[in-house]
């Protein structure tokens, strides 16, 4: 144990660790391509009271940030599969439930964990636009949807846009419990080079790093977007 | 034929899992304790005008949000033997607790640190200079005038941190810590991988139930302690 760390094994395990980004960062667009809509229309029920659907979407906010992702995870990977097989049986689809890539597994994580917080997130920042923003809009002759699109959505992305950034770097380390379901990213990659030789410490800096490197680049190009969407930004007198 | 969905396994495994809260508790109530004081040092850091320190705390504060507890976990679960065990001291018989603690405390005083410092700058500068021409002492008015205000602007966030903790707390098993998860993952174990689907939900409900609680405590409290509050009437 005492023998140092195995720098050669440290370089070569970094870029086998970083040849998992691509489906780290896919699953991490996908999620969010799927929770971003879907968050925005589930927060506006919130607002509006909608019956059904914002008791629908508080409970599931509510689970959602009240368990652990993993548990999540556990539950998605061992529920899905089942109503896949009786599915497949039904309609005699030829396909072996496990042949199922276990990305999109992830993709149904992934993307229901984030779309709860992103409820959160677009419910307090469409509270801070006043509502006479959207009278002022109709009132000057636009539609529901050009409203939206071009006041109200412009002014929440402002103030959305941090929490965003941190829900994006929370996806992002959320996949490394990817391995939970076999997928192979990035913190499963390292550790089944590591397994060959034990070289566990080192396996992980080079995780650490991957994440380090990854999650940085990501909330310094929010700050840029963010710098770019600052004009939309209403000012205080 | 069996059924491959069977609600009694939810109702059988909660009070096998129940008594392995103790666990998740211990873990969860020693990182806060240490997790804070160390919260308190960086603050302090970050607050203070030390250039360096200041580097320190903010990088501190940026590496470990920027790295998944599981890493974490298995960082100091592999690496602190290792680093002892290069200055000759054996601690492979060391409780696996020990090493959970240790990641917690550390992820809980990175975001700590933030919840302090953003308390405290939120209170008023004019306040503690208020309180000094009374004729208090610093000290006295950190502790009588801005600690009871900034702890109020904090407990929310604290409260959202301690259940963000104890989520992440699940993931102790992975090195092996018989806490709720890895009791949950014993049984599954000795139902022969199946019927996992139920354990997991039974757990999601404790979880569930336990956050919620958390959350509604802390709703209390902060209705406690901010009665004292002036809110600052416009006219």
């Amino acid at each position: 144990m005492s023998e140092g760390l195995n720098y050669q094994f440290l370089v070569d395990t970094f870029f086998v660790a970083l040849s998992g980004v691509p489906i780290a960062l896919i699953i991490t667009i996908v999620s969010l391509l799927i929770a971003l809509p879907l968050g925005f229309l589930l927060a506006l029920t919130r607002i509006n009271r909608i019956p059904v659907l914002n008791r629908f979407a508080q409970i599931y906010v509510s689970f959602v940030r009240g368990t652990p992702v993993i548990i999540q995870i556990f539950i998605i990977y061992s529920s899905v599969p089942l109503l896949l097989a009786s599915i497949f049986e039904k309609y005699n689809i030829n396909m072996n439930v496990y042949d199922v890539n276990p990305i999109w597994y992830a993709f149904i994580v992934f993307s229901l964990n984030t779309t709860a917080i992103l409820i959160e997130v677009f419910r307090s920042a469409l509270s801070t636009v006043s509502k006479g923003q959207l009278e002022a809009a109709y009132s000057v002759g636009l539609t529901n949807v050009q409203a939206f699109r071009r006041i109200i959505i412009p002014q929440t992305l402002v103030v959305a846009l941090p929490n965003i950034c941190t829900a994006t770097v929370n996806l992002i380390k959320a996949t490394s419990l990817g391995y939970a379901m076999s997928l192979q990213e990035i913190t499963l990659r390292a550790k089944v080079a590591a397994n060959v030789g034990y070289n566990y410490v080192e396996a992980y800096i080079d995780i650490f790093l991957v994440y380090l490197i990854l999650c940085s680049l990501v909330e310094y190009l929010f700050k840029l977007y963010e710098k770019r969407l600052r004009r939309y930004k209403a000012v205080n007198v | 034929m069996e059924k491959y969905f069977d609600v009694t396994y939810i109702v059988e495994s909660l009070p096998m899992l129940l008594p392995f809260l103790k666990v998740t508790f211990l873990v969860a109530g020693l990182s806060v304790l240490f997790g804070t004081l160390l919260g308190f040092i960086l603050a302090a850091m970050k607050i203070g005008n030390s250039k360096i320190a200041k580097k320190i705390a903010y990088g501190y504060t940026t590496i470990l949000r920027c790295t998944p507890s599981i890493v974490l976990l298995f960082l100091t679960y592999y690496g602190i033997p290792a680093i002892a065990g290069n200055f000759g001291v054996n601690i492979n018989d060391v409780d696996k607790i020990v090493f959970v603690v240790i990641t917690f405390s550390l992820q809980f005083a990175a975001a700590m640190s933030e919840v302090i410092r953003t308390s405290y700058e939120s209170i008023d500068k004019g306040q503690f200079e208020a309180a000094v021409s009374v004729g208090l002492s610093p000290s006295q008015a950190y502790r009588r005038i801005i600690f009871p205000q900034a702890f109020v602007v904090a407990l929310p966030n604290f409260g959202n941190s301690l259940l963000e903790l104890m989520k992440e707390g699940a993931l102790a098993y992975t090195i092996g810590l018989i806490d709720i998860m890895g009791k949950a993952e014993l049984i599954i174990g000795a139902n022969y991988n199946t019927h996992a689907l139920e354990i997991y939900l039974a757990l999601a409900v404790i979880y569930w139930i336990l956050s919620i609680a958390i959350e509604q405590l802390f709703l209390k409290l902060e209705k406690v302690f901010s009665k004292g509050k002036q809110v600052i009437k416009t006219t």
